[in-house]
C-alpha cells in the first residue's frame, strides 16, 4: 500500500467508475464521499446509524455510509444518489416521488431513494409491509411516510 | 484526535498473527455498527484497528450432522436469508429480524453482537437460549471452546484474551418438535434498542410434559442469562396456568434480586412477566 504521511490509498468503484483516493484510516466512507469526492447528495445526519440519511448501496446492499470505515470499502462497489438518475433522466423512483408529492424538505430523500432502490432490486414486487420494513432504517420528519410508501408502491405497479 | 493504523486480515492465520503482535492496543472491527460511533466520540482509542470482514472462512452458515456452525462475520441479513437457519434454528432468524433497520442488518454481525455483549443485544440472548458455544482461537493456544453463558463476564465485556478472536458460533440442532419463540419490546419498531426481549426454547414430550425449557429475558439484567429458577418450576410438569404464574413470579423475583428497585421496576416487572407468559402460551398452545 502507498503511504503518504497518515494516508492510505483506497481503491473502489463509485457509481460504476473505478477511482483511487488517499484517505486517513479514521475516516468513514461518508466523509470520503462528501468531502473528498464531493458527492454531497449523500447527507450527513446523526452519524451513528439511526437516521439513514447517509444510505448508500455497497456491493448491492443498503448501508449507512457513516458506519463504514473508508478502508473497509477497499475494492467494493458503492452506489450513491448521484448514480441513481440524472437531472434530465430521472430514475423511475425519483419521478414517482415527485408525482406522488413524497418530498417535503427533501433532506431524507436521497437516503430513502437508495433504501428503496436496494429493496426493489432484491424484491421487485414488495408488499406495503415489505416497503415499510425496507425503509424502516430511514427517518423522515416531514411526510409521515405515507406518501413515500405510496410513491415506492406506485413504481412497483408500473 | 483519533489516530490508528488500519489493517485488513486476509485469513484467520493472518488475523491471529496480527492480534498476537498488537494485543491490547488492537481493536477488531467487523460490521462496525457499534464500534464506529465509539471511535467517533473517542470513547475507544485503539492504536491499531483490525478489519476481519474480508476473511472468507469467518462468514456463513454451515450445517453438520447435529450442529450448526455460524461464522462470526455472518451479517443479520445473511442469517435472516439463510435456508439452514430458517429450517433448523428459526429462533435466531426471528431475533436477527429485530436488529436495527435494514442498513444495520446488512452490516452488523452475529460475532459483533456477542463480542460487544451489550445488555440490550437482540441476538445474544437467543444464542444463550440455544446453549451456543464459542470457538475461540489464538496464535499461541490454538482453539478452545467456551459456552456463551460462561463467556459473558460483565456488561460490554466477554472473556477473551487480547490475542484471541471468536472464529465460530456452534449450536446443537434441536430435537424434532422443539418450539422456539422470540419477542421484543422497543420504544418504536425499527431501530429501537430493546427495552426488553424474551427468547424461549421449549420441548413437550409425547405425554405433554415439559421436557426441555430455556428462558432468557434480554435487556432486563446487566448480563443476559438463562433463568433456571423459573425453568425448574415448569420442567417435568404439564403446562398449567397456576404453575406458569409461579414461574413468572420467580422470574420477577430474580430480576428484583439482581437489579434492586429502580425507577423502571414498577413498569418492567409486570411487563416482563406478561411477555414471558405470552411467549410461553403461544409456543405451547399455538397448534
Amino acid at each position: 500500500m502507498t503511504k503518504d504521511k497518515n494516508k492510505t490509498l483506497l481503491r473502489m468503484k463509485v457509481n460504476g467508475k473505478p477511482l483511487e483516493v488517499m484517505v486517513n484510516p479514521t475516516w468513514t466512507l461518508l466523509r470520503v464521499l462528501r468531502e473528498e469526492l464531493r458527492l454531497t447528495g449523500t447527507k450527513k445526519g446523526c452519524e451513528q446509524g439511526d437516521c439513514g440519511l447517509c444510505t448508500v448501496i455497497l456491493d448491492g446492499k443498503a448501508v449507512n455510509a457513516c458506519l463504514v470505515l473508508a478502508l473497509q470499502a477497499e475494492s467494493k462497489e458503492i452506489e450513491t444518489i448521484e448514480g441513481l438518475g440524472k437531472e434530465d433522466n430521472l430514475h423511475p423512483l425519483q419521478k414517482s416521488f415527485i408525482e406522488n408529492g413524497a418530498v417535503q424538505c427533501g433532506f431524507c430523500t436521497p437516503g430513502i431513494l437508495m433504501s428503496a432502490e436496494a429493496l426493489l432490486r432484491k424484491n421487485p414486487k414488495p408488499s406495503v409491509d415489505e416497503i415499510r420494513i425496507g425503509i424502516s432504517g430511514n427517518l423522515c420528519r416531514c411526510t409521515g411516510y405515507s406518501k413515500i410508501i405510496k410513491a415506492i408502491n406506485a413504481v412497483t405497479k408500473k | 484526535m483519533q489516530s490508528y493504523e488500519f489493517y485488513t486480515a486476509e485469513s484467520v492465520e493472518d488475523c491471529l498473527g496480527y492480534l498476537f503482535e498488537k494485543k491490547e492496543v488492537c481493536q477488531v472491527i467487523a460490521g462496525g455498527t457499534d464500534l464506529i460511533p465509539g471511535l467517533r466520540n473517542e470513547s475507544i482509542r485503539p492504536t491499531f484497528v483490525l478489519n476481519i470482514l474480508e476473511i472468507e472462512s469467518m462468514r456463513g452458515v454451515i450445517e453438520n450432522d447435529d450442529e450448526i456452525r455460524i461464522g462470526p462475520t455472518t451479517t443479520f441479513t445473511e442469517m435472516i436469508e439463510s435456508e439452514i437457519l430458517n429450517r433448523t434454528l428459526p429462533l435466531l432468524v426471528e431475533a436477527a429480524k429485530y436488529v436495527g433497520g435494514p442498513q444495520i442488518r446488512n452490516r452488523g454481525t452475529i460475532g459483533g453482537n456477542i463480542a460487544t455483549a451489550s445488555p440490550a443485544a437482540d441476538v445474544l440472548p437467543a444464542v444463550l437460549a440455544l446453549d451456543g458455544v464459542l470457538e475461540i482461537q489464538s496464535k499461541q493456544a490454538g482453539s478452545r471452546f467456551l459456552t456463551l453463558a460462561k463467556a459473558i463476564e460483565a456488561p460490554y465485556k466477554i472473556r477473551l484474551q487480547p490475542d484471541e478472536i471468536i472464529t465460530g458460533i456452534l449450536i446443537n440442532k434441536l430435537p424434532p418438535g422443539t418450539r422456539c419463540g422470540y419477542e421484543k419490546l422497543g420504544r418504536r419498531n425499527a431501530m429501537a434498542r430493546a427495552r426488553m426481549n424474551m427468547s424461549m426454547v421449549i420441548h413437550l414430550d409425547e405425554k405433554g410434559t415439559i421436557s426441555d425449557l430455556r428462558i432468557v429475558p434480554g435487556a432486563v439484567l446487566p448480563v443476559a442469562q438463562r433463568f433456571q429458577e423459573a425453568e425448574k418450576i415448569l420442567l417435568g410438569k404439564k403446562p398449567d396456568p397456576q404453575l406458569l404464574e409461579t414461574a413468572a413470579e420467580a422470574l420477577a423475583e430474580k430480576i428484583l434480586k439482581i437489579t434492586g428497585i429502580r425507577w423502571s421496576t414498577e413498569y418492567k416487572l409486570p411487563v416482563i412477566k406478561s411477555i414471558f407468559k405470552w411467549v410461553f402460551n403461544r409456543l405451547v398452545f399455538k397448534n
